[in-house]
Order: C-alpha cells, then sequence, then structure tokens
C-alpha cells in the first residue's frame, strides 16, 4: 500500500509537470522506438521521413481485414499520389513472430510499393498509444503528426488524400 | 539480496530516472504527455438456452487509462486499470483488480537505453523470453524489474533483463520468483555494408534466460498426475531445481528476396505440473523460410516443440499466466466467424508441424486479373504431437513424475493429428472500382480432445464470401456470407453479416449466426447481434446489443475460452 502511495504521488507530481509543459505545445513528433526493416535489421522510427514532404503511416497486421482492405484501396491510388504530392506510406505491421515471417512475402503478393516495417512486440504501437488497428497517421514535412484516424470505412482514403493535398499547397 | 531491498533499489531508480527526467526537460524543451483511454462494459442479461448464466452483478465493464510523458531521451508512463467487476470471461480468467500494474521510467540514447519498472521484452522469437500483452485475451506478461540495452559498436546489440513477472493483479510483494535473461545479436549486414551493398542479409543472436524459484516443502503436497488424479508428491523440495535455464541460438540468412531463419531453443530441467514433473529437457526448433519478389511470394515454416512450457511458477497451469516464453502458431490465422472456435493453439509441450503459404497477384491488366489485378493466397497447415516414448523407470512407477519421463525422436511425428488447414483464398478487384470481392474456402481439421477437453474431431469445410460494395465515395455496403459444414461437435453454421459505413465515422452493422445442424433440436439457436459505431479521429465509440455464443477466443495462436452470453455492451477507445 506505502508503495502505491508513493507511486501516485509521483503520478500526481509527473501530471503537475505535464500540465506546465502542454503550455508551450508543438506539435508531436514520432517517438523514436527501435523496430525492424523487412530484413529484420533494426530500424528507428525517428528516421521515418521523406526529404520535407508528407508521410503516411498506416498500424496493420496480416490477420486485420480493415487493415488490408484500406492498404489495397490506397494501393490502388498510391502511384498518382506520389506523382502529385511526393507522398510516401511507411505501413507497420504489428505482426508477431507467429506470423511477421510471412509479413514479405503477403505484401509482394499483394505488389504494394509501400516501406513496410516489422514492430513485433508491439513497441511502436505503445509508444504511439494505439488500441486497436488499423490506425493511420500523417506526418507533414516537418515530421510532425497532423491528422490520426483509427478504423477503416471505405472512402476514408479520400479524406488522407486531401490531407495530403493540403499539407503539399502549404 | 532479499525482495524486499530489491523492489526498494527499482523504486529508488524509478524514481531518480523521474526526477531526472524532469528536470532534464529544460535541456531538450520537446516534452509531450500522450495517453489513451479504454472502457469495454456489458449489461448482461440471463439466457438459459445458450448458456448465459444469471450473474452477481449485471454491469460490468474493464478499464484502463495510459499515461505517457516523453522528453527526448527521456521517457515515463503509468497505465491504470480497473477491472473490479470485469467483464465475465475475464472474471472467469481470474482477471480482477485495480490499481497501477504498470509504470515504467526509460532512457533513450544512441548507444544505451535503461529502463525501470515495467517492461515488455523478446529475445529473437520469443522461444526463450517474451514479455508481451494482449489486451483482448487479458495477457500481461509485463516484468518488474530493470532493463539495459546497448549497441556498443554498430550491428552489435546488447541486451540484460532482470524483472518479476506480472500475475495479473496478485502483489509482487512477497514474491518468490524472478527471471533474468541477456541476448545479444550481430548483425553482419551493418557491421559491413559492402555485405548489404550486394543484397545480402546475415545476422546470428544468442539469448540466455535463467527462472529463479524458491523451493519450499510445504508447497509441494500433492501432485495432479496425468490420468487427473491427485497423488503425493513425488520429488522433495530439495531436488526441485530453483534455477531453470533456457537457452537458445539463432540465425537469419538472406539474400535479395530470399531469407531463411532458425532459431533453437533447448530448456533445462523444469519438473512442473503442465509436464507432470518430470526431468526431461525441453526443446523447440523454429524455420522459416521465404520467397518474395513483385507480384508473387512463398513461406515456408516448421516448428517442433517438446516440453517447452515455461512459466515463473510451478505450480501454475492457467492459461497464459506467468509464461516467460512464447512458442509461436505458425498457423494461418483467420478473422471467419464461423471457425474462430477451431482456431489452433499452440501447444509448447508437444507439438510438431509446418505451414506453406503462396501468395500470387495475376498481373493487373490482364485478362484474368482484370483493371486491378486479382490475389490468390493458398494456405497448408498440418500440426501433430510430438512422438513420446515412456522411459522404463515412468512405467515402473506407474507415474513420469520425477524421472527422466520419456523419449521423443526429434522429427517424428506423433500419432494425434491436432490441426490441419487447406486454405484458398481469392480477392478481386472489378473493373467497376467500386464492387471488391473475397472468397475463400477453407477445409479444417480440429482434434477437439486436445485443444478442447471434449472428445473427437471436427472435420468441416468453410466458404466465405465478403462482398463490397461503394455506394457513392463515402458510402459503402459490406456483405459477409459464411457456410461451414460439419457432422461433427456442434454441426453445421450459416453466418450473415451486413454492414453500411458512412465514411469516415460511421459504422452499423447486424449479423446473425445460425447454428442449424445442432444435433440437439433445442440448441439451433439464432445468435444475433446489432452493432453501430462512431469514430472521430482517433475515439471510436461502440454500442451492440445481441447474443455471443460459447467459445474460444485466439488472438494470434494464444486462446481462451469465452463464455455464452446476452446483452448490451458498450465500448469507448480514445488516444490523445
Amino acid at each position: 500500500m506505502k508503495k502505491n502511495i508513493i507511486v501516485i504521488i509521483c503520478m500526481i507530481l509527473s501530471i503537475h509537470v505535464f500540465a506546465q509543459e502542454a503550455k508551450d505545445k508543438h506539435l508531436a513528433k514520432l517517438p523514436a522506438v527501435e523496430i525492424q526493416d523487412l530484413n529484420g535489421n533494426p530500424f528507428n522510427t525517428a528516421d521515418i521521413q521523406n526529404d520535407g514532404k508528407p508521410v503516411i503511416i498506416s498500424l496493420w497486421a496480416t490477420w486485420c481485414k480493415p487493415c488490408i482492405a484500406e492498404l489495397l484501396a490506397i494501393a490502388d491510388e498510391y502511384e498518382d499520389w506520389v506523382e502529385e504530392t511526393g507522398v510516401k506510406l511507411f505501413a507497420v505491421s504489428i505482426d508477431d513472430a507467429k506470423t511477421s515471417a510471412r509479413v514479405a512475402p503477403f505484401v509482394n503478393g499483394k505488389n504494394w510499393d509501400y516501406t513496410v516495417l516489422l514492430d513485433v512486440n508491439s513497441d511502436f504501437k505503445r509508444a504511439m498509444n494505439v488500441n486497436d488497428v488499423p490506425y493511420m497517421c500523417i506526418l507533414n514535412g516537418d515530421g510532425e503528426i497532423v491528422w490520426q484516424h483509427t478504423s477503416y470505412a471505405p472512402g476514408s482514403e479520400e479524406e488522407v488524400y486531401e490531407v495530403i493535398k493540403s499539407l503539399v499547397k502549404k | 539480496m532479499n525482495f524486499k531491498s530489491i523492489q526498494r533499489v527499482l523504486l529508488a531508480a524509478f524514481l531518480f530516472l523521474c526526477c531526472w527526467g524532469a528536470n532534464a526537460q529544460h535541456q531538450f524543451g520537446n516534452s509531450r504527455v500522450s495517453g489513451d483511454f479504454g472502457f469495454n462494459g456489458m449489461y448482461y442479461i440471463p439466457d438459459s438456452l445458450i448458456g448465459a448464466e444469471p450473474v452477481d452483478s449485471k454491469v460490468r465493464g474493464n478499464a484502463f487509462l495510459n499515461l505517457l510523458y516523453t522528453n527526448g531521451g527521456f521517457s515515463a508512463g503509468a497505465r491504470y486499470e480497473f477491472y473490479m467487476f470485469p467483464l465475465i470471461d475475464f472474471e472467469k480468467i481470474g482477471y480482477r483488480g485495480q490499481g497501477i500494474k504498470y509504470f515504467f521510467a526509460d532512457y533513450t540514447n544512441k548507444f544505451i537505453s535503461v529502463t525501470a519498472g515495467n517492461f515488455y521484452e523478446q529475445f529473437g522469437n520469443g522461444l526463450t523470453l517474451r514479455a508481451y500483452e494482449d489486451r483482448q485475451l487479458g495477457i500481461d506478461n509485463s516484468l518488474l524489474g530493470a532493463r539495459v540495452k546497448a549497441t556498443p559498436y554498430k550491428g552489435i546489440y546488447l541486451k540484460g533483463v532482470w524483472g518479476i513477472e506480472r500475475d495479473n493483479f496478485e502483489p509482487y510483494l512477497g514474491r518468490q520468483d524472478y527471471v533474468r535473461g541477456a541476448d545479444v545479436e550481430f548483425s553482419f549486414g551493418e557491421m559491413f555494408p559492402k555485405i548489404q551493398e550486394k543484397g545480402f542479409t546475415a545476422r546470428v543472436g544468442a539469448s540466455f534466460v535463467s527462472k529463479f524459484e524458491k523451493s519450499k516443502d510445504d508447497l509441494y503436497f500433492t501432485v495432479n498426475d496425468s490420468a487427473g488424479g491427485i497423488s503425493e508428491a513425488c520429488i522433495p523440495a530439495d531436488k526441485l531445481p530453483e534455477n531453470v535455464a533456457n537457452w537458445a541460438v539463432r540465425g537469419t540468412f538472406g539474400y535479395e528476396g530470399f531469407r531463411f531463419d532458425a532459431e533453437y531453443a533447448r530448456k533445462m530441467n523444469d519438473p512442473n505440473i503442465s509436464n507432470g514433473f518430470i526431468y526431461k529437457p525441453g526443446e523447440a526448433l523454429f524455420m522459416s523460410a521465404t520467397y518474395a519478389m513483385k507480384g508473387f511470394g512463398i513461406a515456408a515454416s516448421f516448428i517442433r516443440a517438446d516440453n517447452m512450457e515455461y512459466r515463473s511458477q510451478r505450480w501454475m497451469n492457467l492459461n497464459s499466466e506467468l509464461m516467460i516464453n512464447c512458442i509461436p502458431a505458425i498457423n494461418r490465422q483467420y478473422s471467419y466467424q464461423l471457425i474462430g472456435d477451431y482456431s489452433y493453439a499452440s501447444q509448447p509441450n508437444s507439438q510438431i508441424g509446418a505451414q506453406l503459404q503462396v501468395n500470387y497477384q495475376i498481373p493487373k491488366k490482364s485478362a484474368l486479373g482484370g483493371k486491378y489485378g486479382t490475389d490468390i493466397t493458398f494456405n497448408y497447415s498440418r500440426f501433430h504431437n510430438t512422438d513420446q516414448v515412456p522411459v522404463q523407470e515412468a512405467i515402473d512407477n506407474g507415474s513420469p513424475c520425477g524421472t527422466m519421463g520419456y523419449t521423443s525422436s526429434f522429427f517424428k511425428f506423433g500419432p494425434d493429428l491436432l490441426y490441419q488447414d487447406i486454405g484458398l483464398e481469392i480477392s478481386h478487384r472489378f473493373n467497376d472500382k467500386r464492387w471488391k470481392w473475397i472468397l475463400a474456402y477453407n477445409y479444417i481439421t480440429y482434434n477437439l480432445e486436445i485443444l478442447q477437453g471434449h472428445a473427437g474431431m471436427m472435420r468441416g469445410h468453410l466458404v466465405a464470401s465478403d462482398l463490397s460494395y461503394k455506394i457513392t465515395p463515402k458510402h459503402a455496403l459490406r456483405l459477409e456470407l459464411q457456410h461451414l459444414y460439419t457432422k461433427d461437435d456442434e454441426g453445421s453454421c450459416a453466418y450473415a453479416m451486413l454492414e453500411y459505413s458512412f465514411s469516415p465515422s460511421w459504422f452499423v452493422s447486424i449479423g446473425d449466426e445460425w447454428n442449424y445442424g445442432n444435433p440437439i433440436e433445442s440448441h439451433k439457436i439464432h445468435y444475433y447481434n446489432i452493432s453501430c459505431a462512431y469514430v472521430w479521429n482517433t475515439t471510436r465509440i461502440a454500442v451492440n446489443f445481441g447474443k455471443t455464443k460459447e467459445g474460444i477466443l485466439c488472438v494470434g495462436g494464444v486462446c481462451r475460452a469465452v463464455p455464452a452470453s446476452f446483452g448490451c455492451g458498450l465500448s469507448v477507445t480514445t488516444s490523445f
């Protein structure tokens, strides 16, 4: 109990610190989390960038049907999106050891041109405070998170594209 | 060092990191608070026909709040969980309580990362150590302790951990078991960039984990024997190993689209309730080979695990509680409603099997592929138990307890088929872009006796169709139809679900599962469900009303029982 009280006090104090900090608010950037690229080499999420152009990040899994539907819908338009806005999509799979080896064949089987990364123990998902997949966010050219969305309804990719176009115009 | 002093040291380290982080923030000046919140509640209505028993409190819910503070390389966070009146499936697995069961402080820079408090970690494929959480299943195997990760040289990765494993809402205080481990990985592609430039990938790694659990006489009073009866303990406390080691070596080799992975793990003698208190070491081998090129991918994997259940406490055999490692279930995972109950659950103590998956895209703009291409996935998997021949001593004693248990020839498939799946899935987008169709067929063989504990085999044919139609750019309809044909278990079922979505915010669906083939006339029940969800950025609110069949919920090869229920549910999740 004593320990709990100490922890609670510590939390309250920290919230106090949070509250002060929140005043000078900047747009959030991506947390730096060590995940893997498709070859299993370490990849730091702070290195997700696109030379000053917007970035889309999708958290997905091979067993998640709406995630795949969303990435498929974007795949149909992706060539045009890249041509017009220079956007780059990073598809971060949260498949764990059971299925992560099958991500590469899966992605190739779908013929996707995305940069695919592996978050095998959900470290990035946790750092992003994501509850469920599909989750998508958009970064502006400075790497700041400007838009976030969870779940997928057919047609919501249009909104994604609108956001990206508005970023490029600026 | 006793446990109390260890905990004091940890708490001090945690507070130190917090204070230091709070001071350091002025230097970096890019602090951020974020978090997420989730609530999942239900009002239960008893329904004797489906087996939904009256519950003592009708309104139940699970809730949690995560807070995360980051500032440059420093981060700290905590999660408060409230499961005092949890949903009945959580109640059944003993996930009940409340409190801050997850808190940590972490500092990371280019060379080193230090974490104090709770953390999740995985070594290699998880054969030796996998501390993870799955909120849906009620699994949280985080370790409370400390972790250090270091990168002393480009391409060399070291990790060391020490911690006490979380056991639901049980107190850590007074626990007499802990886990420690180390892992090293060499990535040759990073050390020698020339290798990588030529398209090669090469990595090797090794891990060593050891669990300590104090052995006391009064704990070892009786033991369950393999026949399910109870007999006197046959191992005196001083003969039980207090330290159980589990080590593994692994390697990955790739060239362009080809990749081969292998990991072999060996667990030292670990008499525990799941193996009938035998001294035989455990072994696991996990291999996978994949080849991928644009429009085509093939993946083959093999797994053998024998006596590899590895928990913090010898007497624990409930679900995934106190599991230190995780033996992957490598079969393909489906989200089809009707075969949810027949999902294969990984058997760490006895399984040998293989899985093959082929993905192919019939090219875009071809006669068969249509304008947008057609994706085809073929899948085959088969799992047996391992071959086990009891040792003479076990036969003489009439019980394996205290002996070497059995011998097992490594690559021989055991006599019992556990699971087999032959599947084909075709996903087609029509030239008229508004239409999409997924059609799947699976033939599944599932061993009810070993995987669910009631007699027989289930052999069933599943046909599933998922058709979506975009009425306008924002309005869409999706119709799911499934049919499972089987003469076994609870017989054939049919399922239909219609979903209407108004992008990006609204989802409404209505579905019905009809167990029309149930051999018992009164059990030919409709399990209907109506749900509505609203999504706004990262917030999702959903209400549903309907019946849930008694069954098994599996996420990634880890399963738990779900009791039958009837009622009205509310779920809210958000992150900020």
